[in-house]
C-alpha cells in the first residue's frame, strides 16, 4: 500500500519520515506512534491559513471547519472525509449526518456545502476548508426546530430515524428552491437517499407539508 | 402470618419460536383479573395518532445512535474477513499490524478454516478509523482454498463438496406431513392442475446503522456496552462472557438504533471482537462492520426453492398438494412456513429441507420463512384461479372461511378499484407512445402469530412536584414502542403525552424481551399498562381524603384528578401529587394476558404496470388492510404497513443478492449494487387498519405487513401480461424470457 502511494508522487521534498509518519506504514516502528499523537502535533500545519494550492502533505493536518456558523478546529489526515472528520475527529462530534453505505449511495450524511446538497462521505474535510457546512444541528434557530424538521416529526416521517437527518437535509435543500415543488420533485430531490424501513410516503407527506408551512410565512 | 396461597393459574397462548418459525404454544401464567384496554371508542391517545415522542431528537440529529457514542480515548476497531468461501488457512502474520503507529490492539479470531466469504480471521483497534483500516490490511493470512458451493445449483451437483461433514449431500430434511402417494392420487381428480418450481435468493436486512457496539471499558471491573441491538437484555451477559466480567457490572445502553429487521440480537460478532480488543488495549472500542461486511457477515433472509404440484376443481376448492421446499439459507438452518400457507387443501404432502451452501447463515428477518411461502402459494392460487376461470379473490375466499381474510379482501378489493383489473391475465388495454404497457393487479395475505411473552417489568414514578415517568429497559427499533409507552401512561392518568418522560433502552432498567417476532407491543403494553394503573391506584389513594371520598370514586382526565360521580368535585394533577410523600408513587406492573393478543392477517394489493418492450415493471400501486387488535398508535401503524409493503416491493423487484459460483464471491455487496426501493420507485401507497378487528387486545403488526407484498406484486405482472415469473426479484430479463416462453 505504502510502496504504491510512494510511486503514485508524494511531494518529492516530503522526507521518507514525514510521510511514514503520515501513512501508518507498515514496520515503521512503534516509536513514531508517539509522535503521532504527541510531540510533533503542533507541527501540523493549519490548513485554513495554506496558500491557496499548496501541497497537502500527509499526516495529521489542522483543519478549520465553518460548521453551523462556528468554526471548529481538528486534525485529520487529507484522505479524511467531511463526514468521518465531522463525526470522529471534531470535538464535540457532530453524529447528525450518518456513515451508511460509505460510497455515495445513499444520502444518510447528506450535508449543505454553502447551501447546496453534499454528500459529506465524498468530500475529503480539507476541501470543506474555507466553505459553509451546515449540517442537521444547524438547521433549528433559538431552539425552534425548522419547519422541514417540523414536519417530519408531524408527519412521522422517520422510523428508526437513521436516515432522516440526511433526508431533511435534501428537503430543505428542495424547499429553499422550490417554495411549491410536486410530489415528482419531492421524489427526485430524495432520490439521492435512502430508508430502509420504507418511509418515503410520510416524507413526501412531511415535504409538502413543509412547503406550506413556508409559503404561510410560519 | 399471611396466608400463603398459590396464585390461580390459568393458560394462555403464546408464542415461541420453532425452527426459527414462530408457533403458538400454551403455557400457564398467574390469573391476576386485572385491567381491560376497554371498547373502541373510549380512548382519547390511544387508538389515535400520536406524535413520535422521539421525533425532535431523531430529527435535530440530537439521537445518539451506538455509531455516534464517542468517548474520549475511544479506539476504532476493524475486521478483518476471508474472501473465500471455503478455505484453510495455513499462517496469519499481524506483525506489521501490531507495530503500526497509533495501533493499541490486535488479535487473530481463526487460523484454521474459513467456510464463507465473510468469516472473521482478525481484526484491529487503532486510534483513528484510518489507522485501523490500513491495519487490517498489512495483516497477511495465507490460505489454501478448498471446494466450495455458494449457489443451490453447485450444492446439489453429483461429487459436490459437503459444506458439513454430517450432511454429504448438503441436504437437511426437517419435517414434513401427510403421504405422498395419497396426495398424488387426489391430484389426479382435480380438474386444472399446475406444477411450478419457485426459486428466490437471499434478500438483505440492509439496516442503515451496521451491527456494532461501542464497548466503555477502560481496565476497571465494569463496563458499558452501547449496542445496535433489538435485544437490550441479551447483552450484557454475551458482554460478560467475552469481558471476563460479572454479569452485574455490564449495563447494556440501547437509546437509539438503526434498523435490525429481525438480524440484531445478542453482541454478535463485532461485540464478541470490540471486547476482546477493549479488553487487550484496556481502552473503550467501537466496532461497525462496514457496508461491505453488513452484506457478507450479518445475516439475510434464507432463500428459497420450492417445488409445488396443486389442483383444484371447477367450482373452486383446492383438492390437493404435494411440496417440496428448501430453505436457502447458507451455513444456517433458515426455515420455511409449511405450504399451503393460509389455505385449506384436503390433501397435502409437504416436506421441508436445508439446503447448505458456503454462505452466511440467515437469520431471522421480518416474517421468517413467510414471504418465500407466500410467494409461492399466491402465485399457485392466480394460476389456478386462471386455469378454472375464476376471480381471485372469490377463489381464495372458497378456500379459506376466516372472516378476517374476506373482510379484508374486500376492503381492499374497493380501495385499489379491483374491477378495473384485466378479467384474463394479459387480456388488458395495451397503451403507453409505443403501445408496449399493461397494466394487472395482484392480491396476496398474510398470517402471523405474535401474541406476549410475561417478561416486561415496568415501573411508573410520580413525583411530588407531578413529574412522571415510565421506565423499562425495552428498545425502540423504529417501531414506535417508546412513543406508546408513554402514551398507555398519559391516557391512564389523563395528562398529555409530552408530560409522561419515557426511560427505555437500559439494562439497569426493568426486564423486558428482544424484539422478535413481532411480541415487542404484546409484552410490553400490557406491562406498561399495568403499572400505571398500579400508579394511578397509589395515587388515588393519596389524593382521595383531600376530595373526601375513597379512591375507587376518583377518576383522571384532562390533567384533572375528580370525583367520577361529581366531576366539579375535582383537583388538578400537580395538587393531587402534591398529596404524595416526598418519596413519591413507584409503581411495578408486569405482564397481563388479558391485555395481550395474538393472531394476525394481512391482506395486500398491487396494480403495476409492465413494459412488454423492456421488461420493466413499475408498481402504480399498494393497498394494505391490517388487523392488530387495538391499535395504540394509528400513524405508527400505518408506518410499519408502509414500511412492510416496501420491503416487500423491495423483495419483489429489485433486491439479489449476486454470488459468483467461480470464486465464492458476493458481487455487489454495496448499497450502490444491491438495490434498495427508493424515493422513485414509490407508488401511490393506501395503509389501512383493519377496524373491523374489535378484540380489545394489543398484537403486534409488523411482520405480516412485510409478507404479502411481493406476492401480490408478482400476481400483478401475471394479471397484466400473462407471464409468470416463478422467481424473485422479477427483474426484466426475467419478465421478457417468461414473455418471450409464452408467445
Amino acid at each position: 500500500m505504502a510502496d504504491k502511494r510512494d510511486e503514485q508522487g508524494a511531494d518529492p521534498g516530503l522526507s521518507r519520515r514525514q510521510f511514514l509518519r503520515g501513512v501508518g506504514v507498515v514496520g515503521a516502528g512503534a516509536g513514531l506512534a508517539d509522535e503521532l499523537l504527541g510531540g510533533e502535533k503542533a507541527e501540523a500545519a493549519p490548513l485554513s491559513q495554506a496558500p491557496a494550492g499548496a501541497i497537502l502533505k500527509p499526516g495529521m493536518q489542522k483543519v478549520t471547519l465553518n460548521v453551523n456558523g462556528a468554526d471548529t478546529t481538528m486534525e485529520v489526515e487529507p484522505r479524511t472525509t467531511l463526514l468521518n472528520a465531522l463525526r470522529n475527529h471534531a470535538d464535540p462530534p457532530i453524529t447528525g449526518p450518518k456513515l451508511i453505505c460509505d460510497q455515495g449511495a445513499c444520502g444518510g450524511c447528506t450535508v449543505l456545502l454553502d447551501g447546496k446538497t453534499m454528500y459529506g462521505c465524498m468530500l475529503l474535510a480539507v476541501d470543506a476548508v474555507g466553505r459553509k457546512v451546515t449540517t442537521v444541528e444547524g438547521l433549528a434557530r433559538d431552539g425552534k426546530m425548522s419547519p422541514v424538521q417540523e414536519a417530519f416529526v408531524e408527519k412521522d416521517a422517520m422510523m428508526c430515524g437513521f436516515c432522516t437527518p440526511g433526508f431533511i437535509m435534501s428537503v430543505e435543500s428542495l424547499l429553499q428552491t422550490n417554495k411549491n415543488p410536486s410530489l415528482e420533485q419531492i421524489k427526485a430531490a430524495c432520490s439521492g437517499n435512502v430508508c430502509r424501513c420504507g418511509t418515503y410516503p410520510h416524507i413526501f407527506e412531511a415535504a409538502m407539508a413543509a412547503a406550506a408551512k413556508m409559503r404561510g410565512g410560519a | 402470618m399471611a396466608q400463603q396461597q398459590k396464585p390461580k393459574m390459568k393458560k394462555i397462548k403464546t408464542v415461541k419460536d420453532v425452527n426459527g418459525v414462530p408457533t403458538e404454544v400454551e403455557i400457564e401464567v398467574p390469573d391476576t383479573g386485572g385491567p381491560t384496554w376497554g371498547p373502541r371508542g373510549s380512548h382519547t391517545l390511544l387508538n389515535h395518532d400520536i406524535e413520535r415522542v422521539d421525533g425532535p431528537a431523531k430529527a435535530t440529529g440530537a439521537a445518539k445512535y451506538t455509531y455516534d457514542v464517542r468517548v474520549p480515548g475511544m479506539l476504532y476497531g476493524r475486521v478483518l474477513m476471508s474472501p473465500h468461501a471455503c478455505a484453510d488457512i495455513t499462517s496469519v502474520d499481524t506483525s506489521a499490524a501490531e507495530a503500526m503507529p497509533g495501533v493499541k490492539a490486535v488479535v487473530t479470531l481463526n487460523d484454521k478454516q474459513v467456510k464463507y466469504e465473510g468469516d472473521p480471521v482478525a481484526a484491529v483497534a487503532a486510534i483513528t478509523p484510518e489507522i485501523a483500516e490500513d491495519a487490517v490490511r498489512t495483516i497477511k493470512v495465507a490460505y489454501k482454498k478448498r471446494p466450495h458451493a455458494v449457489t443451490y445449483q453447485q450444492a446439489t451437483k453429483a461429487g459436490a463438496p459437503a459444506v458439513y461433514q454430517n450432511a454429504p449431500d448438503n441436504v437437511r430434511k426437517q419435517g414434513g406431513s401427510g403421504d405422498r402417494a395419497k396426495a398424488e392420487a387426489a391430484l389426479m381428480t382435480a380438474d386444472a392442475t399446475v406444477e411450478r418450481e419457485f426459486v428466490i435468493g437471499m434478500q438483505h436486512h440492509a439496516c442503515l446503522e451496521t451491527h456494532g457496539v461501542m464497548v466503555d471499558y477502560t481496565g476497571g471491573d465494569t463496563a458499558t456496552v452501547y449496542a445496535s441491538t433489538q435485544g437490550t437484555f441479551t447483552i450484557p451477559n454475551d458482554a460478560a462472557g467475552a469481558l471476563g466480567m460479572k454479569v452485574e457490572k455490564i449495563t447494556a445502553i440501547v437509546e437509539y438504533m438503526g434498523g435490525g429487521f429481525g438480524s440484531k440480537f445478542g453482541i454478535d460478532l463485532p461485540g464478541q471482537i470490540a471486547c476482546r480488543l477493549s479488553k487487550k488495549a484496556n481502552a473503550p472500542v467501537r466496532l461497525m462492520l462496514s457496508r461491505p461486511q453488513e452484506f457478507l457477515a450479518a445475516g439475510n433472509r434464507n432463500g428459497a426453492l420450492q417445488r409445488v404440484k396443486a389442483g383444484a376443481s371447477k367450482d373452486g376448492k383446492l383438492v390437493a398438494m404435494v411440496a417440496e421446499q428448501y430453505d436457502l439459507g447458507g451455513l444456517g438452518e433458515g426455515g420455511l412456513a409449511g405450504l399451503p400457507y393460509i389455505y385449506h387443501v384436503p390433501t397435502v404432502y409437504q416436506e421441508s429441507n436445508s439446503l447448505h451452501t458456503n454462505q452466511d447463515s440467515s437469520r431471522a428477518m421480518r416474517g421468517p420463512g413467510h414471504p418465500q411461502t407466500s410467494f409461492a402459494m399466491e402465485s399457485i392460487m392466480d394460476d389456478l384461479a386462471a386455469k378454472i376461470g375464476m376471480d381471485p379473490i372469490e377463489f381464495r375466499k372458497a378456500n379459506t372461511g376466516d372472516a378476517f381474510y374476506h373482510r379484508q379482501l374486500d376492503t381492499a378489493a374497493k380501495e385499489i378499484g379491483w374491477e378495473r383489473r384485466p378479467k384474463t391475465p394479459g387480456g388488458g388495454t395495451v397503451y403507453g407512445p409505443y403501445k408496449s404497457l399493461k397494466r394487472g393487479m395482484g392480491c396476496g395475505a398474510a398470517t402471523w402469530g405474535g401474541g406476549g411473552r410475561p417478561e416486561c417489568q415496568v415501573d411508573v414514578f410520580v413525583k411530588q412536584d407531578g413529574s412522571i415517568a415510565v421506565q423499562v429497559g425495552t428498545q425502540d427499533l423504529g417501531t414506535g414502542s417508546r412513543t406508546y409507552t408513554a402514551a398507555i401512561v398519559a391516557e391512564e392518568m389523563g395528562l398529555p403525552v409530552k408530560a409522561v418522560e419515557t426511560r427505555i433502552g437500559n439494562s439497569k432498567y426493568g426486564q423486558a424481551n428482544a424484539s422478535g417476532g413481532s411480541t415487542t407491543t404484546a409484552s410490553l403494553a400490557p406491562a406498561v399498562k399495568v403499572a400505571a394503573v398500579n400508579a394511578k391506584g397509589l395515587l388515588f389513594a393519596a389524593a382521595a381524603p383531600m376530595l373526601g371520598v375513597k379512591p375507587e370514586e376518583l377518576s383522571a382526565a384532562n390533567g384533572k384528578l375528580f370525583v367520577t360521580a361529581d366531576p366539579n368535585k375535582s383537583m388538578t394533577w400537580k395538587q393531587a401529587c402534591a398529596t404524595l410523600g416526598a418519596a413519591g408513587i413507584s409503581a411495578r406492573g408486569e405482564w397481563s394476558s388479558e391485555l395481550a393478543g395474538n393472531g394476525v392477517h394481512g391482506v395486500q394489493m398491487a396494480e403495476v404496470e409492465v413494459d412488454t418492450e423492456t421488461g420493466h415493471v413499475r408498481v402504480l400501486k399498494m393497498v394494505g388492510v391490517q388487523d392488530c387488535g387495538l391499535a395504540l398508535n394509528r400513524r405508527a401503524v400505518q408506518s410499519q404497513l408502509n414500511g412492510g409493503m416496501i420491503q416487500g416491493l423491495g423483495y419483489a423487484l429489485l433486491e439479489e443478492h449476486w454470488v459468483d459460483e467461480a470464486t465464492g464471491c458476493m458481487l455487489n455487496p454495496s448499497l450502490e449494487e444491491y438495490k434498495l426501493p427508493g424515493a422513485m420507485d414509490m407508488p401511490e401507497m393506501v395503509s389501512l387498519i383493519d377496524d373491523g378487528d374489535t378484540r380489545e387486545v394489543v398484537i403486534g403488526m409488523a411482520e405480516p405487513a412485510a409478507i404479502p407484498g411481493a406476492s401480490a406484486i408478482a400476481n400483478a405482472v401475471f394479471n397484466a401480461c400473462g407471464a409468470r415469473i416463478t422467481s424473485l426479484p422479477i427483474t426484466p430479463d426475467k419478465v421478457l424470457t417468461a414473455l418471450n416462453a409464452k408467445a
